[in-house]
């Protein structure tokens, strides 16, 4: 009984796990020669309730039910339904869990990821479904969601890895089309890319190609045909994920950065927990030295993508630049601990050590630094790099964990 | 000879609309709200300035070919008249030109035109040249010239009859490899100019480059023999150099025993100031893709390299940019010394705000220059007053450095136009560009820039370098009605050029701070005159003079002149020129 609105094209397609189908599972003899005000009255009820969309009172019976009958693993499943029906991801997750200490049914534990997946917990569903595919391989809707949440998680290898073989034989599935396309862009397989959205643009003009065409423009550095096919993607679907963040750093690389503010505000207003979003939003808060609302979005940033080094030394970096320099080299000391050749950590952090006077230290940070510069230099010297204004990277803000 | 601007800038064929609107109510405040232009590109046919830079410009896209040509405002023969001088590539290991390129040392004539006198000045070495530093090294009261290039670099005396003559080979200066920008002053305080000479990188291997290895994005269409200027990230750091002027024309290499040699950069742009306010004039450069440098004079006899421990090294978030342009100056007017580094486009220039500890704060972003900057890639730039209302403005020439920008990277273009800053005295500089002349709407190619007063009007011109092209020379007709006094200092036992002195003055009861910096800009060299900016006020109030070491003289004057120069001679008082 659990609906999929608005998470993402697959979603959308995946369309609708009822607890229905599931509620016929549940053995009759346990519910046979009961009283009628027995539990399976209560039963009853919260299944009419259910269908009826009247989910806090089914919620109510459900959990009536199993304070009888705790061991009944469809009616724990509905209950986890109906309670992500009602938003309440958390509760839901608690309830599929305890279903699946019962017994561990492939089906359930798509629920489950279902409910992770919109708790905009990617990485937990994506757990959950790839142990899902090894108990059904052919369930499209798991790998679709799958590759859904590896998208997410930037993982574009394994997207395509997931979607390759399927795109060919589901040449109607779009949503496919979309995903591999996407992923196929974002893992600089342009040209492969390119065909995909030239499929997707022969079926019209449509948000999802907009989107895809200005990805792909975007990472070619082509940042005004970026806005172009970004700003018709969402005036073509103001509600497609993630069409949104990307306008929103096509303008940040055009140095219009309120422009930008309202795209990126736009994507979280759909999607709160954006790690992109977030992020982008964030540093450009930070850069016009709006530290008390940038550190907000990069904390949600964290919350979404827990321990993200790229994040924690924004939010370090944020600090350092507000002079809160205790709690900077707190953040900066954990952060080239846990990545030693993390370069701008060390920049940052013998900063901080300069501007609080621990010159021993900074002048140890600053050996790191010229010893941690001249091997970069003498492998891009040996490999022969790209150079700069190359994509938008160059010299932005470092993002992403480093190697 | 000193014309009214109005005569001059008719003579120098500014245009019969410049003069209609001359004509017009001239009460209008400073960005020309009456159409009043404020900054207008001189006609090369009237002014005679008709020399084109030659950039070499090869299918096989040598690095060196995009950065020059750098030029300087000096006043060469004496006479009053700012002149130019333009300096040109020539023979080098990678460029072999058919018939000799020439520099070109324009004499102005005082009426709004110049004369190429090159050939007569002697003033024809055949280098690759980039850049040009200014300064009377020998203290004979003439300026002498440094060029600097690829390979080779020359020095040049002032004979004071208007001709030159290369005194390189006895000079000891002779700075390996690329030298890009240069800049005289007195390092140790012993009262003679000093000459550092920013080096780029070992380009020795003369790679060349495809599209892998280069700047910008892909191209479509480019085959794997086509060629791109490379980016400098893939060559090796160099060390710059430091001369010491020893007297009798002779200059020993002192980058080892300073310390100047230990670090290894990209130098582009390079200023001298004082950051500490200690007396001792420390040096900034701007590097590409390495970490900028702030070498922290320690009394004359060391640098102490501090641009991470400074926080100018590095953008905030920890990332070395493409430092080209750089600049020095009281931002603020709180007597401390700001940082500017112009970088490539993406990075945003840094406005760099001196926290009176040695450690600056990048304030690009709050004071305005951030967001303008994002898609510039900037080079030639300077600080000045050019409506002399006592606030120091900012002017930007921009350009990137890869001829194929356009096609690679769309909202990145090759040609970029200039950018005017006017300081609005709250924190923020407010670009003007838009309200400042049809040559801001131009895109143009430009490298070196240099600020001068070419017509003595009190109001400083700009005179840009152009990669590949014809100068331009822009003409401030900005009309605020502000009152103005400039300065030549002439140090005696100080240093001739007065690298260091520190200007005090008040009118209107405002009292005002500036260090007379060294440098600054890219490839090029101002004009030594100060002018100080007095606004409304009809009278300077007083005028506090202290001389840079080993002089430490301080002298106060009032009872000055306005809207004129005079020429201020250490321990001598004052004349009019």
């Amino acid at each position: 009984m659990e609906s999929d609105s608005g998470a993402c094209a697959s979603v959308y397609l995946i369309g609708h796990l009822t607890c229905m189908v599931l509620a016929t599972m549940l053995p009759a003899g346990l519910l046979s020669g009961q009283a009628a005000q027995a539990p399976e009255a209560v039963l009853q009820e919260a299944e009419a309730l259910h269908r009826a969309g009247k989910l806090d009172q089914a919620i109510e019976d459900y959990r009536l039910f199993l304070a009888q009958h705790p061991e009944v693993v469809q009616v724990r499943s509905d209950l986890g339904a109906a309670l992500a029906g009602a938003g309440r991801y958390e509760e839901a997750i608690t309830e599929y869990k305890r279903a699946l200490k019962l017994q561990s049914l492939p089906r359930i534990r798509l629920n489950l990821a279902l409910a992770y997946f919109k708790a905009n917990q990617p990485a937990l569903a994506a757990k959950e479904l790839e142990q899902v595919r090894v108990k059904m391989p052919d369930d499209l809707r798991a790998a679709m969601l799958l590759a859904d949440c590896y998208l997410r998680l930037g993982e574009n290898k394994k997207v395509i890895q997931l979607l390759d073989p399927l795109e060919p034989s589901q040449a109607d599935k779009l949503a496919i089309t979309y995903m591999l396309g996407n992923a196929l862009v974002r893992d600089g397989q342009v040209a492969r890319g390119q065909v995909l959205i030239d499929k997707i643009l022969r079926n019209g003009d449509s948000a999802e190609a907009r989107l895809l065409m200005g990805i792909t423009k975007l990472m070619m550095n082509d940042v005004p045909g970026a806005i172009v096919d970004l700003q018709k993607a969402v005036e073509l679907n103001p509600t497609l994920p993630s069409a949104h963040a990307y306008y929103g750093r096509a303008l940040r690389n055009a140095a219009k950065p309120e422009e930008a503010e309202k795209a990126l505000r736009a994507e979280l207003g759909l999607n709160p927990n954006d790690f992109d979003s977030n992020l982008y939003l964030g540093v450009t808060l930070k850069e016009e030295k709006k530290y008390d609302e940038a550190l907000r979005f990069l904390q949600h940033a964290l919350e979404v993508r827990p321990g993200d080094l790229g994040v924690l030394f924004q939010i370090a970096s944020l600090h350092l630049a507000e002079r809160n320099f205790d709690l900077a080299q707190q953040e900066l000391e954990a952060l080239v601990k846990a990545a030693p050749n993390f370069l701008e950590a060390h920049v940052a952090l013998a900063t901080l050590y300069y501007r609080v006077k621990q010159k021993v230290d900074g002048d140890r940070e600053q050996a790191i630094v010229a010893k941690l510069t001249a091997e970069q230099q003498a492998r891009e010297a040996a490999a022969q790099l790209p150079g700069k204004g190359e994509g938008s990277n160059k010299a932005q803000p470092p993002m992403q964990s480093p190697n | 000879m000193r014309i009214c601007r109005r005569e001059f800038i008719a003579r120098a064929g500014l245009g019969l609309g410049t003069l209609s609107v001359l004509g017009a109510d001239l009460s209008a405040s400073r960005e020309g709200t009456n159409g009043v232009v404020t900054f207008q590109e001189a006609d090369p046919r009237q002014t005679g300035v008709m020399w084109v830079h030659d950039n070499a410009m090869s299918p096989q896209h040598y690095l060196p070919e995009t950065e020059p040509p750098g030029v300087a405002v000096f006043d060469y023969n004496n006479d009053g008249n700012t002149d130019l001088l333009l300096v040109n590539t020539g023979e080098c290991v990678f460029f072999h030109p058919t018939t000799p390129h020439r520099h070109a040392l324009y004499r102005n004539n005082g009426d709004g035109t110049f004369t190429d006198v090159t050939e007569e000045a002697g003033i024809t070495a055949n280098l690759f040249a980039m850049g040009v530093a200014i300064g009377d090294y020998d203290g004979d009261g003439h300026q002498d010239i440094f060029i600097t290039g690829y390979e080779k670099s020359v020095l040049y005396h002032n004979n004071g009859d208007r001709t030159f003559t290369d005194v390189t080979a006895a000079s000891g200066i002779h700075p390996p490899g690329w030298s890009s920008s240069a800049v005289w002053f007195d390092y140790n305080n012993d009262g003679k100019l000093d000459l550092y000479v920013s080096q780029f990188v070992d380009y020795s291997s003369l790679r060349t480059c495809g599209q892998a290895d280069s700047y910008g994005g892909k191209m479509d269409g480019a085959t794997p023999e086509q060629r791109f200027y490379c980016a400098p990230r893939i060559f090796r750091p160099t060390s710059n150099r430091l001369y010491r002027n020893e007297g009798g024309g002779k200059f020993t290499d002192v980058s080892e025993e300073t310390g100047i040699s230990k670090s290894r950069g990209k130098g582009w742009g390079v200023v001298v100031t004082d950051i500490n306010n200690d007396g001792y004039m420390d040096i900034f450069q701007a590097n590409d893709m390495v970490a900028n440098f702030l070498f922290v004079n320690r009394e004359g006899k060391r640098f102490e390299e501090m641009g991470l421990a400074a926080g100018v090294g590095y953008s905030m978030d920890g990332v070395p940019r493409s430092g080209m342009g750089v600049d020095a100056a009281d931002f603020n007017d709180d007597g401390w010394q700001e940082l500017f580094v112009a970088n490539i486009d993406q990075e945003i220039f840094s406005l760099y705000l001196n926290n009176r500890d040695e450690t600056f704060d990048d304030v690009a972003w709050k004071t305005g220059i951030g967001p303008v900057t994002r898609m510039l890639s900037g080079w030639g730039l300077k600080f000045f007053d050019y409506d002399n209302d006592g606030r120091t403005d900012l002017i930007l020439s921009n350009g990137h450095p890869d001829d194929f920008i356009d096609l690679r990277s769309r909202g990145v273009t090759y040609r970029e136009p200039m950018v005017l800053f006017h300081n609005e005295g709250n924190g923020k500089m407010l670009n003007v560009s838009e309200q400042s002349g049809e040559v801001f709407k131009k895109r143009i190619c430009a490298r070196g820039l240099a600020v001068g007063d070419l017509n003595n009007d009190g109001y400083p011109d700009v005179v840009v370098g152009v990669n590949g092209g014809v100068p331009l020379l822009l003409y401030n007709n900005v009309e605020s009605k502000n009152n103005w006094l400039g300065l030549k200092l002439v140090g005696t036992t100080a240093n001739p050029a007065a690298i260091g002195a520190i200007l005090k003055w008040s009118a209107g009861g405002r009292v005002h701070h500036r260090l007379k910096n060294a440098g600054g800009s890219f490839l090029s060299s101002h004009d030594p005159r100060e002018i100080l900016g007095l606004g409304k006020s009809e009278k300077v109030d007083w005028l506090e003079i202290t001389w840079p070491r080993p002089s430490q003289r301080v002298e106060r004057f009032s009872e000055l002149p306005i809207n004129r120069y005079i020429t201020v001679v250490e321990g001598k008082g004052t004349t009019r020129p």
